[in-house]
């Protein structure tokens, strides 16, 4: 939108061959936005992925986010906000405030903590119930793939239920921050879904 | 915006009170709202529509909880915007709309990154936010943080962190003092703001421990402080300790006095002046302590701050209560500020010189305060109403323009405080200047006439009653009164009904005069008023005939009840119509507070028309008339004196009693009031059995018991006894409270029907030669004692030996006398060395008693007295002597 409104700009303006030359080229490497939420439960590897994504860096050592992280991250000519949610039970009512309009949902599950699969199972189809984020895509991450306990991509799909959502787009994707597996995957998504969108 | 620019020329004051917000509504502004939430913020735009929500917020709108939440969580998408501005309105929203716990709990963690962001700005609000929501465990996980900027480099940090600090210490005090050595750091900060913020911190931390206290001002005062908002907080904790050190100190020298005189040549005025006020606020200030003050005050009188000018004034008017000697070297500043622009200056600066000046200045004082009275506001009229009632008594010979200032701002425009503050003055006066009387009368008559308080006007002609009749013509006051009764409302018509029967009933020649305008009343509209005037037409013989009213019936008609209204009124409201008439003899008259006679104590507000006009207070007539339908204590004769409640249990007991004294010629009466707070027990036969073995002139006559006492249903029990006629006997009496108890089942209220006899030791009690006294004061003591025959004047000097204080010692010989202080010389000017107090009174026998109490200072602490006694009686001058003497 904003380019074309650019477009216009430079098409209707009454300016020579030389400066229309840098504007164009400007157009052509302008900027898009995205916005994105990150939820899942605590300790699901949130934080430790918006770290990877924007700096490559990771730590051991995390504090759970109380509330949220506000981050805007630049992959190519894009620019991607993201809310970073906390995932303890208080904020998990919180989250939908945060998912109206976005982009995309991130929903990062901790593939290697079977026993939390299920409540982490419920609360994605309880937010996708909503119908203010109605149709709006969702990015499935099992992360910590790292660690031998850790579920397949299918077991992941079949226990979280993802088949059966069928009234947006669903893609599932098994990553590990620590070892950085498959984060390019991620942010091609992301970019894909960011130029789709707008 | 192009409003005000449009207006500029017309009006200026229109401008001034233009806001850009005036009108907008709330639902528009929610609906702006919206734009928080857009992907491309405009910062710019959301500023302005927060500072829209919180102008709605400081107008008193109220947000329902759906909108509060539904504008803070998009308020908190905004932190994704680093425009400084914009954040800054985020924290002020998010503090304003204080959101509950579970949500705001949302923006901790953005909180926590800009508490240790870069930017001073984000640091600072972000901690002042984060306190302000913080709980306790939040609190211990970033306390590392606040340490850290109570000592931050940037003055802006380091003040929210000591600020909230202090916010924080009334919630988790035990973490805030872990601080201590960080904001002991912050109090030597070269900025003015940290070092203020950061020693108000200190002091609370440290406010419970007086030696931590006393040792911070110690090393203050030694002059490491150089904010002057500090400096005035070190004078006022200074101040705090010289009080509480005051009592240990012998020799005379204040500690930090040094101090305190040397921050009067600070170079900021507000360091001056909080030392200066510092200083006359000592206790026991000494007149040399006080000079260097009242000198710097004195500059400030002619300052051109009109703040400076007030504070000043304000300062001076309260020294000159009790310094009024100290203040007098002012006088020429203040009488420029009576002219003063600033209305609130010019009033305090006109009272303060009512207070400190002599006679010769009321009449040039009054005509100045004439010429501003309308010019000021209500409250401060009365100021100066009070200042003028309290004047007049004090000087009592010119109570004519006195008077004639008060009637003349009576005929002025003013709201009904302001008009009762004016006619209680006028009254007050009356009752204590009988010079006063008559004109002061007329003038509550022309007042009457046009006066739009219905309750003004029904008090005037209540008092009207009492008053007119005693007068030399109490005929002329029949026009004002009958005026009424074609002019008013009914409430004040049947007032003046009233008021008619009275002058009818006392005046005797004016009788059948009044009986026509009576009988005009009967065709009123209100039934009030014409069942007044049939009942008092009836009563006092209406047929025509002059005939002498009786006494019984003055007595129905106008003699107060002898029964608290209080009382009554509660008993009528729980009567239901029956069979069974209502019987006024059901009503206890027990008085739940009795204060005896009204003191005329400076200071204490003068009651003016809501206390009983003249003569003995009501309660006095209550217990005589209670005591007179006894019949055993019949015969006494006449009721002297009855003293004030003495309770003879502790506070919150089984069994609560007090008793009252009264006093007859040859008889004393013990009138105990019992009251049975225990609900499962109901008393009878109530007694108290008197051991009077340490009153050898006192024989017991009769004991009247309390027949059954129910739970908190207060009755009452007398002993009598008799005692040499006309002498004032003293002795002590021990009491024994004897009845028989019975069980009461709560549920059903109902008694058993045995009893057990039982006893209830109460406290001794004592009769003294006080109680022989009536405190009745004299308007004009000078002329009073000169007009007693000096033959019977009586003079001895006292040692008193040592007394805690000069003010304690007088205190002790008036109450020993129970007389009444007179001209207000009860008030012992602090630090004086020798005082006179003059005493006035009515002894057993009806004897006027005036006393003259000269005290002086011998030694340090020795108190001698010289005692000068005048009455009609010799004897009774001797009499005197000799209960001071055996005091």
């Amino acid at each position: 939108m904003v380019a074309m409104v650019f477009m216009r700009e430079v098409l209707t303006a009454d300016v020579d061959n030389a400066q229309l030359g840098i504007r164009l080229e400007r157009i052509l490497f302008f900027k898009q936005e995205m916005e994105l939420s990150l939820i899942g439960l605590q300790n699901a590897g949130k934080t430790s992925l918006v770290n990877v994504i924007a700096t490559g860096g990771y730590s051991e050592d995390m504090i759970p986010t109380v509330g949220f992280n506000m981050r805007k991250v630049t992959k190519g000519n894009v620019t991607i906000k993201l809310w970073d949610l906390g995932g303890q039970p208080r904020f998990r009512s919180m989250w939908e405030r945060y998912c109206r309009a976005v982009s995309a949902i991130v929903y990062v599950v901790d593939a290697a903590d079977n026993d939390n699969l299920s409540v982490s199972r419920r609360e994605l189809h309880d937010l996708l119930s909503k119908s203010s984020l109605n149709g709006i895509p969702v990015l499935v991450l099992g992360n910590k793939i790292d660690k031998p306990e850790a579920l397949s991509k299918e077991d992941l799909t079949e226990q979280m239920g993802l088949k059966s959502i069928t009234d947006r787009e669903v893609c599932c994707y098994m990553i590990s921050c620590k070892n950085s597996t498959n984060i390019d995957a991620v942010i091609d998504w992301l970019v894909k879904h960011s130029k789709s969108k707008n | 915006m192009a409003q005000p620019l449009v207006k500029k020329d017309d009006d200026r004051d229109d401008e001034a009170d233009y806001s850009p917000f005036l009108g907008i509504e709330k639902g528009a502004v929610l609906q702006e709202a919206r734009v928080f939430n857009d992907p491309q913020l405009d910062p710019r735009r959301c500023s302005q529509v927060i500072t829209k929500l919180l102008y709605l917020l400081n107008q008193g709108e109220t947000f329902t909880k759906v909108e509060a939440t539904e504008v803070f969580f998009s308020v908190t998408k905004l932190f994704q915007s680093k425009d400084i501005g914009l954040r800054r309105m985020v924290y002020v929203m998010i503090k304003e709309l204080s959101p509950s716990a579970d949500e705001v709990i949302i923006v901790t963690s953005s909180l926590m990154k800009d508490m240790t962001s870069k930017t001073d700005m984000y640091r600072a609000n972000a901690i002042r936010v984060l306190c302000r929501i913080t709980d306790g465990t939040l609190l211990t996980q970033i306390e590392r943080y606040l340490k850290q900027a109570i000592v931050d480099k940037n003055p802006v940090v380091a003040s929210a962190a000591l600020v909230s600090g202090i916010h924080l210490l009334q919630t988790n005090p035990e973490i805030v003092k872990r601080w201590s050595n960080e904001v002991q750091e912050a109090v030597q900060s070269r900025a003015a703001l940290v070092q203020f913020h950061a020693l108000a911190l200190l002091h609370q931390i440290r406010q419970n421990d007086r030696l931590a206290v006393n040792k911070l001002v110690s090393s203050l005062t030694k002059g490491s402080v150089r904010s002057p908002l500090a400096q005035c907080l070190l004078i006022r904790y200074t101040s705090q300790v010289i009080r509480e050190s005051a009592n240990n100190n012998q020799t005379g020298d204040r500690p930090f006095y040094d101090f305190l005189e040397g921050c009067l040549r600070h170079k900021a005025e507000m360091v001056i002046f909080e030392a200066a006020r510092a200083i006359t606020e000592l206790n026991g200030v000494t007149s040399r302590e006080l000079t260097p003050a009242i000198t710097v005050l004195q500059l400030f009188l002619s300052s051109s701050k009109p703040v400076l000018r007030f504070a000043a004034v304000r300062t001076l008017n309260k020294v000159a209560m009790t310094h009024p000697m100290a203040v007098t070297n002012c006088n020429i500043d203040m009488e420029s500020l009576i002219s003063d622009q600033n209305r609130s200056i010019a009033t305090l600066a006109i009272t303060t010189l009512l207070k400190t000046g002599n006679e010769s200045s009321v009449d040039r004082l009054m005509k100045q305060i004439t010429n501003f009275m309308s010019d000021i506001a209500d409250e401060f009229k009365i100021v100066v109403v009070e200042a003028i009632r309290s004047l007049c008594l004090k000087f009592p010979l010119k109570h004519r323009s006195l008077m004639n200032f008060l009637s003349n701002i009576l005929r002025e425009e003013g709201g009904f405080e302001y008009k009762k503050a004016i006619v209680d003055s006028i009254v007050i006066l009356i009752r204590d200047i009988p010079e006063a009387k008559e004109s002061g009368l007329l003038h509550l008559c022309e007042f009457i006439e046009d006066c739009e308080f219905t309750y003004l006007s029904t008090q005037i002609l209540h008092f009207l009653g009492i008053e007119g009749p005693k007068t030399s013509d109490p005929s002329k006051y029949i026009r004002y009164i009958y005026n009424r009764v074609h002019l008013e409302n009914a409430t004040v018509r049947a007032g003046a009904v009233s008021t008619l029967a009275k002058f009818g009933a006392m005046v005797d020649t004016l009788k059948p005069r009044v009986f026509v305008l009576l009988r005009r009343c009967l065709f009123d509209n209100d039934d009030e008023v014409r069942d007044r005037a049939t009942l008092y037409l009836n009563t006092l013989g209406g047929d025509g005939a002059v005939v002498e009213t009786g006494e019984d019936v003055k007595e129905f008609l106008f003699g107060s009840l002898d029964i608290p209204l209080v009382n009554l009124e509660n008993s009528l409201k729980n009567y239901e119509p029956s069979e069974e008439s209502f019987d006024i003899n059901s009503v206890p008259k027990e008085v739940k507070t009795q204060p005896l006679a009204e003191k005329k104590a400076p200071g204490k507000k003068p009651t003016g028309l809501g206390a009983p006009p003249a003569g003995p207070p009501s309660t006095v007539d209550a217990y005589e008339k209670l005591l007179s339908s006894i019949l055993e204590f019949s015969n006494f004769g006449k009721l002297f004196k009855s003293s004030a409640p003495v309770e003879l249990t502790e506070a919150e007991t089984e069994y609560a009693v007090n008793v009252v004294k009264h006093i007859f010629d040859g008889h004393v009466v013990f009138q105990y009031n019992c009251t049975n707070t225990i609900p499962e027990q109901l008393l009878e036969n109530v007694t108290v059995i008197v051991d009077a073995s340490e009153a050898e002139e006192f024989a017991e006559v009769a004991s009247k018991p309390l027949r059954s006492l129910p739970y908190d249903s207060p009755g009452q029990t007398f002993v009598a006894f008799e005692k040499p006629e006309g002498v004032p006997a003293v002795g002590k009496f021990s009491n024994m409270l004897r009845f028989i108890v019975k069980e009461v089942d709560p549920s059903t209220g109902e008694a058993e029907d045995d009893g057990v006899e039982d006893e209830y030791q109460l406290e001794e009690l004592e009769v003294v030669a006080a109680d022989y006294m009536l405190k009745v004061g004299v308007s004009n003591f000078r002329n009073a004692w000169e007009t007693m025959d000096a033959d019977c004047e009586r003079v001895d000097e006292y040692g008193l030996g040592p007394r805690e204080s000069l003010a304690e010692a007088v205190n002790a010989v008036i109450n020993l006398l129970g007389m009444q202080p007179c001209e207000g010389t009860e008030v012992v000017p602090n630090n004086s060395r020798s005082h006179t107090c003059l005493l006035s009174g009515v002894y057993i026998g009806n004897v006027k008693v005036l006393v003259r109490l000269q005290f002086g200072l011998d030694g340090p602490k020795d108190v001698a007295m010289k005692l000068a006694v005048r009455s009609e009686d010799e004897a009774v001058s001797d009499a005197i002597h000799e209960i001071v003497a055996s005091g």
